[in-house]
């Protein structure tokens, strides 16, 4: 039943008038893994997670979703894909349950699963004793714990999480991973994007973006290895 | 990519709902939809009168004979005019100049010699021009009391070549109110309507929330259905708001049927909803959503949809442009339903023009409302 996504990038390109964002980008985001989009301010990140949403329509190049193996229409993958963007996007005025409520309606969840589901996402965010508390009035970790339980509210098969430890303490972002563990495994694909050089080594698989190119893909180690340096500090360091 | 994917009910009502409590946290929105109809009855329903009472008289009476003393008290009981002795020793215009007095009254002397002889005794009336619309209603005053006073100070005349006898049905008393306040449906519906759905689809764009709404399963329409439902509520709100006043306090009567005034309601508060979320879907910014609203809602409304001004008498230009605004139409069925009341034959024309802008604003709306983030 349970079906593995993939997403394949062929040559994509995006353009914003003169700027190009994306430039003739291939990569491969296997199935079952977490990976790790990582790059500094401004290598093309957020366009990255917004053309595999659908949320951008690419100038040039493909992007291929395979389920179990078999190239699969987007239309058909688009029900199992959530994501989560950069920006502020939740609702002020609005608490967290009443935010947990209207995605419910909007994926149309049966009570039953929404009442469990819901919990558990409340139980691993720690977040049950501000379910009625407004958006507005979270902290920064906590905003962004919202912003994935509401994406994460449809068990989603392909995860996009668009910089979700951005601005966040660091007590609050090991949290934040820790729960990304707790969601990876054989059935579910994560893609976050950082700028956080340390949060590389978190990742299954990493894809280091420079100027909308992919300059290095793989495993954490070996990506260290390749490129001859003991951290992706350093790695960013000896590329400037 | 499909543009609309599908509808489903329950999506759009849970748009609906999360707008509903946007509205009710929100007080800027709730401040609007009833501070907007409030204050513009209170501007349009008890300060605009086109009737114009004691509007300021200069009388320069060189006869003072019992005549041309009946004949200034005639202008003074008329209740239109306050009666002042020309007091300048030079031309009476002297009053008009300084501010004193909007209008002149000269009776040269032996004016009661000649109404006795049966001759014909001339009086002079000077009026300020500067205002057009004033001027045009006291020229009106002035030839009803000459008319009034040439059978008080003559007797009736023996005999009269065209016997002209004017009765303004629909509104009697040409009372201004009668026909000021229904035009206020209108431009409260019309301002509320575009307005708020404009700031409510901008706002979603601007805090970021449309990106993550986009990436669920909720399509457009849904979002666009779901969004103006809560408008179509609060739209419907100010008209009664407005109705009640209309009847209750300036007694308007209400001569058509309530089932075509709540469709064209219905019908114009859709057009006016349509037209907002036009202006949101391709303004994206709040700021800019809020004087695209005032340009192409207020303006018109007010100024180009006969609420005021007659489109009869505008420049050919202006009459044509007007047939493309919704107000005019809305306008035509409002007035006609509170003061003559024809039935729905006679305003097939309004509703079909109504109908058909609302197809054409809503397709438009949903085509530029597309279901990505491109710039």
């Amino acid at each position: 039943m349970n079906i593995r996504y993939g997403i394949y990038l062929d040559k994509l390109v995006k353009r914003f008038g003169l700027t190009t964002a994306i430039d003739s980008l291939t990569l491969a985001v296997e199935p079952g893994l977490l990976h790790g989009v990582i790059g500094p301010d401004g290598a093309g990140k957020t366009t990255l997670l917004r053309l595999m949403a659908g949320l951008l329509r690419p100038a040039g190049g493909t992007i291929t979703f395979t389920a179990n193996g078999e190239n699969a229409d987007f239309e058909h993958v688009r029900p199992q894909l959530a994501y989560m963007p950069s920006r502020q996007s939740l609702y002020p005025d609005l608490s967290i349950e009443e935010h947990l409520e209207f995605f419910k309606s909007l994926y149309q969840l049966a009570p039953d699963v929404y009442r469990e589901r819901a919990s558990r996402l409340l139980g691993i965010t720690r977040l049950e004793r501000f379910r009625g508390r407004k958006v507005g009035q979270l902290s920064g970790g906590m905003y962004k714990k919202v912003g994935l339980m509401c994406a994460l509210l449809r068990s989603p098969a392909v995860l996009l999480l668009d910089e979700p430890t951005n601005g966040v303490d660091p007590i609050s972002r090991r949290e934040f991973w820790e729960l990304l563990y707790q969601l990876s495994g054989e059935h579910i694909l994560i893609l976050i994007s950082t700028a956080y050089m340390d949060e590389a080594e978190r990742c299954s698989r990493v894809h280091l973006l420079d100027s909308g190119r992919c300059i290095a893909s793989g495993e954490p180690a070996q990506v260290l290895a390749g490129e001859k340096v003991q951290s992706f500090d350093e790695l960013w360091m000896k590329r400037a | 990519m499909k543009l609309i994917g599908g509808f489903v009910p329950f999506r759009a009502l849970a748009v609906a709902r999360k707008e509903f409590m946007h509205v009710m946290r929100d007080p800027f929105t709730i401040a609007m939809a009833v501070g907007v109809p409030v204050i513009l009855v209170i501007v349009f329903g008890f300060a605009i009168d086109f009737d114009f009472r004691g509007i300021r008289m200069a009388v320069y009476d060189h006869d003072d004979s019992r005549l041309s003393r009946q004949l200034s008290e005639g202008f003074s009981s008329s209740g239109y005019f306050t009666v002042i002795d020309g007091r300048s020793p030079g031309a009476p215009v002297t009053e008009i100049e300084d501010g004193t007095a909007a209008a002149a009254l000269v009776i040269n002397p032996g004016f009661e010699k000649k109404i006795a002889r049966g001759e014909s005794a001339p009086v002079q009336v000077i009026v300020d021009g500067s205002d057009n619309q004033k001027t045009g209603v006291v020229g009106g005053y002035i030839s009803g009391i000459q008319k009034a006073m040439t059978v008080k100070l003559a007797g009736a005349p023996a005999y009269e070549p065209i016997a002209m006898r004017s009765r303004f049905v629909y509104n009697p008393e040409l009372n201004t109110q009668w026909f000021i306040v229904p035009g206020l449906i209108v431009i409260v519906t019309g301002l509320l309507s575009i307005l708020l759905t404009a700031l409510t689809v901008a706002r979603e764009w601007e805090n970021g929330s449309m990106e993550m709404l986009l990436s669920t399963p909720v399509t457009p329409l849904e979002i666009i259905a779901g969004k103006i439902l809560p408008y179509v509520g609060l739209g419907l709100l100010g008209i009664t708001f407005v109705y009640v006043i209309a009847r209750m306090v300036f007694s308007v009567p209400f001569k058509g049927s309530y089932v075509v005034f709540f469709a064209a309601c219905l019908l114009f508060t859709t057009t006016s909803l349509a037209q907002g979320l036009l202006i949101s879907v391709v303004t994206r910014q709040q700021q800019k959503a809020m004087q695209a609203s005032m340009m192409s809602g207020l303006l018109p409304s007010m100024l180009l949809s006969g609420f005021i001004f007659p489109i009869e008498s505008m420049p050919v230009f202006f009459q044509y442009l007007t047939m493309i605004l919704p107000p005019r139409w809305f306008m035509i069925i409002i007035r006609t339903l509170f003061l003559k009341g024809t039935p729905v034959e006679g305003l097939a024309v309004p509703f079909f023009a109504l109908t058909l802008m609302t197809v054409i604003l809503i397709t438009v709306a949903v085509r530029k409302f597309k279901r990505d983030v491109e710039p």
